[in-house]
C-alpha cells in the first residue's frame, strides 16, 4: 500500500520551495563573494565583507538592527507573556476579547506606521493629551520618536504588533498548563503569583522562546517599518542593504550582498542559540520530572 | 499590594485600549482637512480623500482585486502544499524527515528582504520578474510555514483511521482522501488559507521587488502616501486596506465556527 | 479533480499575467517619426515615476493617458516607484543580460539621471527624433542642454520645470523676508518656529543652496571644482550666516526635522510659521485641499530662487521604445503642458515664444488658484542650479559645520 516513493511525491511542492530558497541563499552568497560575470566580476574574495565591516554606516546600521530586534523582541516577549496570563487568569482564551488581541496580528506593517505617526509624532495624539494635561507646554518638550536614531517609532510599532502575537503563541500552551498544574499548586496554598513565577512561567518558556526567536528574526530582517519611521543616519541594516542594492553603480552589488549575508549568518545564528537553548532546557525539565 | 485579578484586569483593559485607539484614530484622520497643534480634534473635515480613493487614480475596484486575487491564489497554493507536507511527515516514515521538518522551518529564518535580493536575478532570467507568477512565488515563501504548521496539527488530530477504513470498504485512495479526509481537515484548511491569505495581502517589499510595480497591491500604493506625508490619504488607504482584510478575515472565521459547530451537532 | 482544478488555475494566473507585448520590431534610431507612430499604435507603454503626488497620478491616467490613447491608440500604464527602485530594476535586467525590460520611459533628473546614464541604463540619444522638441521647446535654453550642469546629450527630455518657493501665513506672520539678512530678522522675531529640513534632503539641500546664492553670488558654482575645500572656502560667508542662524530656530537649531514632508505636517499644524517648497503652487493646491489657511501665500527673495526642470528617459532595455517616444513627444506639447499646468499647477517645459497667440492666450488665462506668484514673477526670479558635483560636498559641510554648532 504505501509506496516507499509516495512521501517523495507529496512533498514535491515543498521541495520546490526548498530549491528556491537555496537558489537565493546561493545567489547572496556567491555575489557577496564577488562573483558577478554580468559586471566583469570572477574572482571569488572576501574583501566585500572586510570591507563593510570598516564602513561606519554598516556598522551603526548593524548596531541600530540589533538593537530594535533585541528590545522589541524582549519587551514583547515579556509584556506578552503577562498579557497570555491575564487571558487565561481571567477566562478570556476563548470569544470576543481574543478576537481583539488578535487584530493587531493581522494588521500590515504599513498601516501600523501610520499609527504610530499618528500618535507619537511630536505633535501626535498623545503629545496633544500630555500638553492638554500640562505636562509638556509646548511640542518640543515632547520627546522625538520619529524620524530619530533612537528608533523609538520603530520599536513601538514592533511591539504593538508582537505582544499581541506572543499572548497568541503562547496561549495554547499555557492555558492548559495553568488549568491544570497552576491551579492545583493554588489549592495546596501557593500565592497566584507564586505559582505564576514558579509553575506557569517556567512550563510556558519553550513557547515564549520560540516566539522571541519569530520576532527577533523578523524585526532584525524588517524593512518597512524602519524605512517608514526611521531616520536617514544610521539606517537599518536591511534598509542600508537595499539602498546599496539599488546604487545605479553596479560594483556596489556585492556590497550590498555582503550585508545581506550577514543578515543572514546572524540569523541562522539566532535559530541555532534557539536550538541549543531549548535542547537545554528540555533536558532540564526532563530530568526535574 | 495589588491584588493579582485587580491587576490582571487592567493589564486587559490597556491591551483593549492600546489596540483599540489607533484604529479610532485612523478613522478620524482619513476624513480629517486641518488638525491644528494642540487640538485633540480636527478642526475642519474634508471629502477629499473619499473623492480620490472613488474617483481617483488608482481605481480602487482593480486594485482590491488584484490584492484579493493574489492573496487567494497565494493561500490556496500555500495550504495545498501544506496539506501535502504535513501527510508525508504524518502519515509515512521516510529518509530525510527530520530534514524536511527542520527544513519548513527555514523561511522563517531567512529574512524576506534578503531572499527577495537574492531571488531577483534568479526570477528575471526565467522572465517571472514583473508577473503575478513570479510575485506569487516569493509570497509563497512567506506564507508556507505558518500553512505547514496548522496543516501538520490538523492533520495529525484527524488521523489516517477513517481513510484507511474507506479504502477496506474499497474505495480508491483519491476518493478515500476527498471523501473522507478533506472533509475533516476543512476546518483546518480555512484557517491555513485565512494566515495564507493574510500574510500574502501584507507583503510590501517583495511585491515591490519582484512585481517591479506591475503586480499592483493596496500596500503598493499606500505606502507612497505615507513617506510623501500626506496622512490623510495614509490614513483613508489604510482604512480600505485593514478593512477589506478583516472582512476576509472574519468570514473565513465564521465558515470554521459554521463548520465546527456542525461537527458537533452531528 | 485535482489536476483539473491546477489546470484552471494555471489557466487563471496566465491570463491575469497576460504579457502587454507591443507588435514593434523597429529600429527607432534610423525610423522617420512617421514610422515610429505607426510602429507605437495599439502599444502599451510604461511610465516609471514616484507616486506619492495623487493629483500628478490622477492627471497621467486621466488626461494624458486619455488623450495618447485617443490620438495615437497607445495604453499608458502608470507605474508609481522611488527612482532609486526603478535603477535597481534596470540594474538588475543588466545584471540578468536581459534585452527586454518591463519598463518604458522613466521621471529621472539630475545625479540619478547622471549615474543612469553612465552606467548605461538608458536608451538615447532620442530627443532629436521627436517634432516637439523643435516646435516648442527652446533648444538653447541651458535647461535644455544641461540636467544639474551636466550635459544631456538628447537622453531626456524636459517634463516639467520647478522651482524654490517659501510661503507663510498672512494672519500668522504679516513679514515676507526678501533677502537673507531678513530673513535673520524675521527667525529672531519668530524665535523657535522656523526651521528647514535636514540635509540631504531635496528640499532643505536647495534653500541651503539659495541662502549660499544669496549671500555669495551664484556665477561662481557654474564653474567650480568638485573639491570639498574649494566649496567650503566659497561658501564660508553662508556657513557663517547660519551658523549664527541656529539659536534661532526650532530647536534652536540642535536638530533640523528629518525631510520636508515632516515640514509640511509641521507648518499646517500652526507648529512652525514659514515653510518652503520645489513645487511654486503648492500653496494653491494646499489651500484648495483645505491643509492650509486660505491666508497663506507664497514669496521669493529678490535675488531669485534656484530652479530646475525634471525629465523624461527611456529605459535601455524598454520594450517599447517607439511607443515611449510618442508619449514623451506628446506630453512635451503645448497642449499636455497646458493641462499640467492648469490641473497640476506645475510650470510648463514650452518656450513662450514658440507658441502660437491662442496658445498664449490659453496659458495667461489659467487660474492659478490663491496664494500663488505668477509664472512671470517666478521666471523673473529664477536661478540656475549648481553642478550635480557640488551638491553632496555642500550637504557634507552643512553637516560637519552648521547643524548643532
Amino acid at each position: 500500500m504505501k509506496r516507499s516513493y509516495t512521501p517523495y511525491l507529496l512533498l514535491l511542492p515543498f521541495f520546490v520551495i526548498m530549491a528556491l530558497i537555496l537558489v537565493s541563499i546561493w545567489n547572496v552568497l556567491l555575489q557577496s563573494l564577488g562573483y558577478i560575470p554580468a559586471f566583469g566580476l570572477t574572482t571569488l574574495t572576501l574583501d566585500y565583507y572586510k570591507a563593510v565591516f570598516q564602513q561606519e554606516e554598516f556598522l551603526s546600521a548593524l548596531e541600530v538592527s540589533l538593537r530594535i530586534a533585541l528590545q522589541s523582541a524582549l519587551l514583547a516577549t515579556m509584556l506578552g507573556v503577562l498579557l497570555c496570563y491575564a487571558l487565561v487568569k481571567r477566562g478570556h482564551s476563548k470569544g470576543e476579547l481574543l478576537y481583539l488581541v488578535r487584530l493587531p496580528i493581522l494588521m500590515p506593517h504599513a498601516v501600523v506606521a501610520v499609527f504610530v505617526i499618528s500618535l507619537f509624532s511630536q505633535t501626535g495624539l498623545f503629545a496633544r493629551i500630555a500638553y492638554m494635561l500640562g505636562f509638556i507646554i509646548d511640542f518640543n518638550q515632547f520627546p522625538a520618536l520619529l524620524y530619530t536614531e533612537n528608533y523609538g517609532a520603530a520599536i513601538a510599532a514592533y511591539l504593538w504588533k508582537e505582544i499581541p502575537f506572543v499572548a497568541y503563541f503562547v496561549l495554547a500552551l499555557m492555558s492548559s498548563i495553568s488549568s491544570t498544574l497552576g491551579e492545583a499548586a493554588e489549592n495546596l496554598g501557593a500565592s497566584p503569583w507564586r505559582s505564576f513565577f514558579q509553575i506557569t512561567l517556567p512550563l510556558s518558556l519553550p513557547a515564549a522562546l520560540k516566539a522571541f526567536l519569530i520576532i527577533f528574526i523578523f524585526a532584525f530582517g524588517g524593512y518597512e517599518l524602519p524605512f517608514l519611521l526611521g531616520t536617514t543616519v544610521p539606517k537599518a541594516l536591511p534598509v542600508q542593504a537595499y539602498m546599496a542594492y539599488t546604487s545605479p553603480e553596479l560594483r556596489d552589488r556585492p556590497y550590498a550582498m555582503a550585508m545581506n549575508g550577514v543578515i543572514l549568518f546572524l540569523s541562522l545564528a539566532m535559530a541555532l542559540l534557539y536550538a541549543l537553548l531549548t535542547r537545554k532546557l528540555l533536558k532540564q525539565t526532563g530530568g526535574r520530572e | 499590594m495589588m491584588k493579582q485579578q485587580t491587576f490582571l484586569k487592567l493589564i486587559l483593559l490597556i491591551t483593549g485600549v492600546s489596540i483599540l485607539l489607533p484604529i479610532a484614530v485612523l478613522l478620524l484622520w482619513s476624513v480629517t482637512g486641518r488638525w491644528p497643534w494642540p487640538n485633540l480634534l480636527p478642526e475642519s473635515y474634508t471629502l477629499r480623500t473619499l473623492q480620490e480613493l472613488f474617483f481617483g487614480s488608482a481605481k480602487l475596484p482593480d486594485l482590491l482585486l488584484s490584492s484579493i486575487t493574489l492573496a487567494a491564489i497565494v493561500a490556496f497554493l500555500a495550504t495545498v502544499v501544506g496539506i501535502l507536507t504535513a501527510r508525508a511527515t504524518e502519515f509515512y516514515d521516510f529518509k530525510g524527515k527530520s530534514f524536511v521538518r527542520i527544513g519548513s522551518f527555514l523561511p522563517l529564518l531567512v529574512p524576506g528582504t534578503v531572499f527577495a535580493m537574492g531571488i531577483q536575478i534568479t526570477l528575471i532570467r526565467l522572465g517571472l520578474s514583473d508577473t503575478l507568477v513570479g510575485v506569487v512565488i516569493v509570497h509563497l515563501i512567506a506564507a508556507v510555514p505558518y500553512c505547514i504548521t496548522i496543516m501538520t496539527d490538523v492533520t495529525r488530530a484527524v488521523g489516517q483511521r477513517m481513510e484507511e477504513q474507506a479504502m477496506v470498504l474499497g474505495a480508491g485512495p483519491f476518493t478515500a482522501f476527498f471523501q473522507v479526509t478533506l472533509p475533516a481537515l476543512l476546518p483546518g484548511i480555512l484557517s491555513s488559507m485565512s494566515m495564507g491569505f493574510i500574510l500574502s495581502y501584507s507583503q510590501y517589499f517583495s511585491t515591490l521587488l519582484i512585481g517591479g510595480g506591475r503586480v499592483k497591491t493596496l500596500a503598493l500604493v499606500l505606502v507612497p502616501y505615507i513617506q510623501s506625508g500626506d496622512r490623510a490619504l495614509s490614513a483613508v488607504y489604510s482604512v480600505v486596506f485593514v478593512g477589506s482584510a478583516l472582512l476576509i478575515f472574519f468570514l473565513f472565521e465564521a465558515l470554521i465556527h459554521h463548520l465546527e459547530r456542525g461537527e458537533e451537532t452531528r | 479533480m485535482m489536476k483539473k482544478w491546477l489546470a484552471l488555475l494555471l489557466a487563471g494566473i496566465m491570463s491575469l499575467s497576460g504579457c502587454s507585448a507591443s507588435k514593434q520590431s523597429i529600429d527607432p534610431q534610423n525610423a522617420s517619426w512617421d514610422e515610429i507612430v505607426e510602429a507605437a499604435k495599439g502599444s502599451t507603454v510604461t511610465f516609471y515615476g514616484w507616486g506619492g503626488d495623487e493629483n500628478r497620478n490622477n492627471w497621467l491616467n486621466t488626461t494624458v493617458a486619455e488623450q495618447v490613447k485617443d490620438k495615437y491608440d497607445i495604453t499608458l500604464e502608470v507605474v508609481g516607484m522611488d527612482i532609486n527602485d526603478i535603477l535597481a530594476k534596470l540594474s538588475g535586467e543588466k545584471q540578468a543580460n536581459a534585452t527586454k525590460g518591463s519598463i518604458d520611459m522613466i521621471w529621472i533628473n539630475g545625479e540619478n539621471f547622471y549615474s543612469a546614464k553612465e552606467n548605461g541604463l538608458l536608451y538615447g540619444p532620442f530627443t532629436d527624433k521627436l517634432p516637439n522638441m523643435e516646435n516648442y521647446i527652446d533648444l538653447d535654453d541651458p535647461e535644455t542642454l544641461n540636467d544639474f550642469c551636466m550635459p544631456i546629450d538628447g537622453y531626456e527630455a524636459p517634463y516639467a520645470k520647478a522651482q524654490m518657493v517659501l510661503f507663510n501665513d498672512s494672519a500668522v506672520t504679516p513679514e515676507t523676508p526678501a533677502n537673507a539678512a531678513e530673513f535673520m530678522e524675521f527667525c529672531k522675531k519668530y524665535e523657535g518656529k522656523v526651521t528647514y529640513p535636514a540635509l540631504p534632503d531635496f528640499t532643505g539641500s536647495a534653500f541651503v543652496r539659495n541662502i549660499i546664492y544669496d549671500l555669495c553670488g551664484w556665477e561662481q558654482f557654474q564653474t567650480m571644482e568638485a573639491d570639498y575645500d574649494t566649496v567650503k572656502t566659497a561658501i564660508e560667508p553662508a556657513l557663517d550666516y547660519l551658523r549664527q542662524l541656529n539659536p534661532y530656530l526650532w530647536n534652536q537649531g540642535k536638530s533640523f526635522p528629518e525631510s520636508s514632508t515632516k515640514v509640511d505636517a509641521m507648518f499646517a499644524d500652526g507648529e512652525v510659521v514659514m515653510n518652503m517648497s520645489y513645487s511654486p503652487f503648492s500653496v494653491a493646491t494646499g489651500i484648495d485641499q483645505g491643509i492650509y489657511t486660505d491666508t497663506t501665500r507664497t514669496f521669493v527673495f529678490d535675488n531669485g530662487t534656484i530652479g530646475n526642470t525634471n525629465y523624461m528617459a527611456i529605459a535601455y532595455d524598454a520594450p517599447n521604445k517607439a511607443g515611449a517616444m510618442v508619449v514623451i513627444n506628446e506630453i512635451i506639447s503645448a497642449d499636455i503642458q497646458l493641462t499640467q499646468y492648469a490641473q497640476l499647477k506645475e510650470l510648463p517645459v514650452v518656450a513662450t515664444d514658440k507658441l502660437s497667440a491662442d496658445e498664449k492666450a490659453a496659458f495667461g488665462a489659467v487660474d492659478l488658484g490663491q496664494g500663488v506668484l505668477s509664472q512671470a514673477e517666478l521666471l523673473a526670479h529664477r536661478l540656475p542650479e549648481m553642478p550635480a558635483s557640488l551638491v553632496p560636498i555642500i550637504e557634507e559641510i552643512w553637516l560637519n559645520e552648521v547643524v548643532g554648532k
